[in-house]
């Protein structure tokens, strides 16, 4: 079987490691690696980290790269499955929505927090009203729904909300979830951007800035049996290949979220293993459907069927990916097998929408990137394929801070090849970009009139086959309409010491490191 | 030159200082505030709605006028609050104080090894020219000038870190803690950075050295019978020194500057990482605390030189 095939079929889990790590790699490992040896407690894991975290306090930072530090820290309410993000329960035992608007969490007994203090009901409610009013809090629009927060118990809590929103357990297994030590904010007015104190299985030890971050086991971790770490460090090392050359070196055990040109260095490394797996981190061209060009569909639909994205994943990703139909991969539980149908790589089909929209001559489209190594050669592949269509292209870069505010927040350019990195719910993704007021809608501009409701739908129930359908629909909105042109999935790349076992990729594409041990 | 002469070069230059100091960091502010991307944005975080990013700017002070923020920070710079980074939070003074000396190290010894090694070879190349060894050595110069220092970085790298694993392939210790240590993990980050300067030395030293050496009076020295070593090292070198000051000085302040590529190849936290960070995420009070301390630094480094070159040669100061 060719891989080509592969990819219209769907890639399996086997499939996709095998194409993506060849067999000239010295090990391969999949979500059960490491199971067939019996963990060992001590060590520090360390990691090479690739930025720098916008800060401690899970409400007051930004930063997606932010996750992976705060994870170990903090224990969220919900947690989410490794190869679905479907929520799980965490410091809250279940949950239930006693009524569409009622959401009730029962807690987890005998969990305290670094400090000593006593994880309960009252914890909760202090978290999550302090993410909705606390001025520096980057958590209220996670939390719009959510009108009241009320300890109906000592170990319940109840949340009031202001209309249906079932992907409230998403966003709570997030930051709005994760649970800070309210003495300790209190004693510290309100914030805890450098002294971090959660419930977590790691109790901070010292950050440096771009520098260190050093985190030690906590022995009173209500799952301290689960965890075989005696701490984690993390080099800041935003350098990637840098981090790269110091888990060869040894000086590190973990390198992620690698970049797959930079496969070849890893595979001839013979003390390393490769670990990749599918992520919701989607490379895509962001419209500005707001005014011409991309105000007529045909033209945002004639770039969905110009860009033939087996070849993009080959080209670009080194095989470590897939092609991207909607913004969600194969392997997520929300994905619609119909809705990838709708635009299989089509150059034929392109042109006569491109000929029926009557373009000017010597039309150009004005594009946006960034600067760096992999966008560039993005650009030259995507700016290849419109050009087989008869379509021209020019990429204006700079910077990603730089270039996505251009984009998104002074109206330039026509559209922006950029990357959407996923959210726990899928009704997170489709509302900030799809919604008219939406930072991610960069021409602000009206939506299909179903889709407003379409995405309340996904909210109203927890009920997974109909929040499927429900989700169905929205991406076949977006996608019919086609309000983006989703181009691949970039799978995680992560590369491994010899030493650490038990590590398992997820499909946020945000490290863990529950189950990791590190032998001899 | 006198104690009289020596306070006259620090006046003068102390009074010179302070419109540059000033001028430089109004530059970078100006230049900050003008290029597309704000540090709100980031701060916002990834899902964040226009309304929130006009709160962090209220927040802030980010939607002051242009000139105000500017006074502000001038203001509170001239007591020597450098304030907080927006972003980690961080005093800006202390991350100054943490990374400089990681950036010192590293510039210093590289100076230290471009200065030993270039001399040398200069001296040798101008007493014999046109010979082999002085081929061999504008060789290996014009080398060292082509060889840009990042490249040489990573070969430096997968020779000696990953494939002999004779040195750290990343990372730095801090002076304080254990000066051993924080010298082998500085090695091969000064060494990418010495090459150009190594060849930059050995050029300018071969350089003059051969004027000097051809030049009347020591033809007359010659003549007076002097021999060849006593005029080479007491006549020719004391001549060379204003120009080797002169090219030190340069050469330091180029290699503070150099430090930013070469601190990223080696993840070093020293003052180019922390300068580049910021600016990416418009971080501006520790843009500006950096260019600040940068500006200092060579003020001082261009003080010291002309206060050296006024003891090597009494005209200078006059």
């Amino acid at each position: 079987m060719t891989k080509e095939n592969q990819y219209k079929r769907g890639l399996s889990r086997r499939d996709a490691l095998a194409l993506a790590t060849g067999s000239a790699v010295s090990a391969l490992v999949g979500f059960d690696a490491g199971a067939q040896s019996t963990p060992k407690r001590g060590g520090v894991l360390k990691v090479s980290a690739n930025a720098n975290p916008s800060s401690l306090d899970p409400a007051t930072g930004g930063a997606g790269s932010d996750h992976t530090m705060l994870f170990p820290m903090y224990d969220t309410l919900m947690e989410w499955d490794y190869e679905t993000l479907k929520p799980k329960p965490g410091l809250a035992e279940s949950w239930r929505f006693s009524d569409p608007q009622t959401l009730v969490l029962a807690l987890r007994k005998g969990v305290t927090f670094h400090d000593g203090t006593q994880f309960d009901a009252e914890a909760v409610k202090f978290n999550l009203d302090r993410c909705k009013t606390e001025p520096r809090s980057n958590l209220k629009a996670d939390l719009a729904t959510v009108a009241s927060v009320e300890a109906t118990g000592p170990m319940e809590v109840t949340l009031k909300l202001s209309q249906p929103d079932a992907a409230l357990p998403g966003i709570l297994s997030d930051r709005a979830g994760m649970m800070v030590s309210p003495t300790a904010l209190k004693a510290n007015g309100g914030a805890l951007d450098r002294k971090p104190v959660g419930a977590g299985a790691y109790t901070f030890v010292s950050w440096t800035d771009n520098e260190r971050l050093i985190m030690k086991r906590n022995d009173k971790y209500w799952r301290a049996n689960e965890r075989y770490l005696d701490g984690i460090e993390f080099a800041i090392i935003p350098e990637l290949a840098t981090g790269l050359r110091s888990v060869i070196a040894g000086q590190n055990d973990v390198a992620y979220s690698i970049p797959a040109r930079q496969k070849p260095v890893i595979q001839r490394a013979k003390n390393l293993t490769v670990v990749t797996g599918p992520t919701v981190y989607c490379i895509q061209i962001y419209y500005n459907w707001a005014r011409p060009p991309f105000d007529d569909i045909r033209i945002r639909k004639a770039l969905n069927f110009a860009i033939d994205r087996d070849m993009f994943v080959k080209a670009t990703l080194d095989g470590v990916g897939e092609p991207a139909y909607m913004n969600l991969p194969s392997k997520h539980w929300a994905y619609d097998p119909e809705v990838a149908k709708l635009y299989s790589y089509d150059p034929d089909k392109a042109r006569a929408l491109l000929k029926e929209a009557n373009l000017p001559q010597n039309f150009g489209l004005e594009l946006i990137g960034y600067t760096d190594q992999d966008s560039i050669r993005r650009e030259e592949i995507i700016i290849e394929q419109l050009a087989k269509v008869g379509l021209k292209a020019k990429f204006t870069n700079g910077s990603i801070a730089e270039m996505s505010a251009a984009f998104l927040k002074d109206k330039k350019g026509d559209g922006l090849l950029s990357a959407w990195t996923g959210r726990p719910d899928p009704s997170l993704t489709y509302a900030l970009m799809y919604s008219k007021d939406s930072y991610f809608n960069a021409g602000r501009a009206d939506v299909p009139a179903e889709l407003p409701e379409a995405l309340k739908q996904t909210r109203l129930t927890e009920n997974i086959d109909e929040r499927r359908k429900a989700f169905a629909k929205v991406q076949r909105l977006v996608m019919e309409n086609a309000l983006v042109c989703p181009i691949a999935f970039q799978f995680e790349l992560d590369a491994l010491g010899p030493r650490v076992k038990g590590f398992k990729p997820n499909l946020l594409g945000k490290p863990k490191y529950d189950g990791v041990w590190l032998e001899g | 030159m006198g104690s009289h002469g020596a306070l006259k070069v620090v006046g003068r230059r102390l009074l010179q200082a302070a419109p540059v100091i000033v001028l430089a960091t109004f530059i970078v502010f100006a230049l900050l505030k003008l290029l597309p991307g704000d540090v709100a944005v980031t701060l916002a975080g990834d899902n964040a709605s226009e309304e929130r990013i006009a709160e962090i700017r209220r927040v802030y002070g980010l939607d002051r006028p242009f000139l105000a923020q500017y006074g502000a920070w001038l203001w509170n710079a001239l007591h020597f609050d450098l304030s907080r980074s927006l972003l980690s939070g961080e005093q800006v003074l202390t991350s100054i104080l943490r990374c400089f000396p990681n950036t010192l190290l590293i510039v210093g010894m590289a100076l230290t090894l471009a200065l030993a090694t270039g001399i040398p070879l200069g001296v040798a190349a101008a007493t014999r020219p046109d010979s082999f060894i002085d081929r061999t050595v504008m060789a290996i110069a014009s080398l060292g000038i082509a060889v840009p220092n990042f490249w040489l970085a990573m070969i430096l790298v997968s020779v000696f870190a990953l494939k002999w694993n004779l040195f750290p392939a990343t990372g730095t210790t801090a002076f304080s803690k254990s000066p051993t240590d924080a010298i082998y993990h500085a090695t091969l980050p000064a060494l990418a950075l010495a090459a150009g300067g190594m060849a930059e030395v050995a050029r300018q030293v071969r350089g003059s050295l051969l004027d000097i050496l051809s030049s009347q009076h020591v033809r007359t020295l010659h003549a007076k019978g002097l021999s060849p070593q006593i005029i080479l090292w007491k006549h020719g070198l004391k001549n060379v020194g204003v120009n080797l000051l002169t090219v030190t000085s340069l050469l330091a302040n180029r290699m503070l500057a150099a430090t930013v590529v070469v601190e990223a190849v080696f993840a070093i936290p020293g003052m180019g990482n922390l300068i580049v960070h910021a600016a990416i995420q418009r971080d501006f009070p520790v843009v500006q605390g950096v260019v600040l301390a940068m500006v200092i630094v060579v003020i001082l480094v261009n003080l010291i030189a002309d206060l050296l070159c006024a003891v090597v040669d009494p005209r200078v100061g006059r």
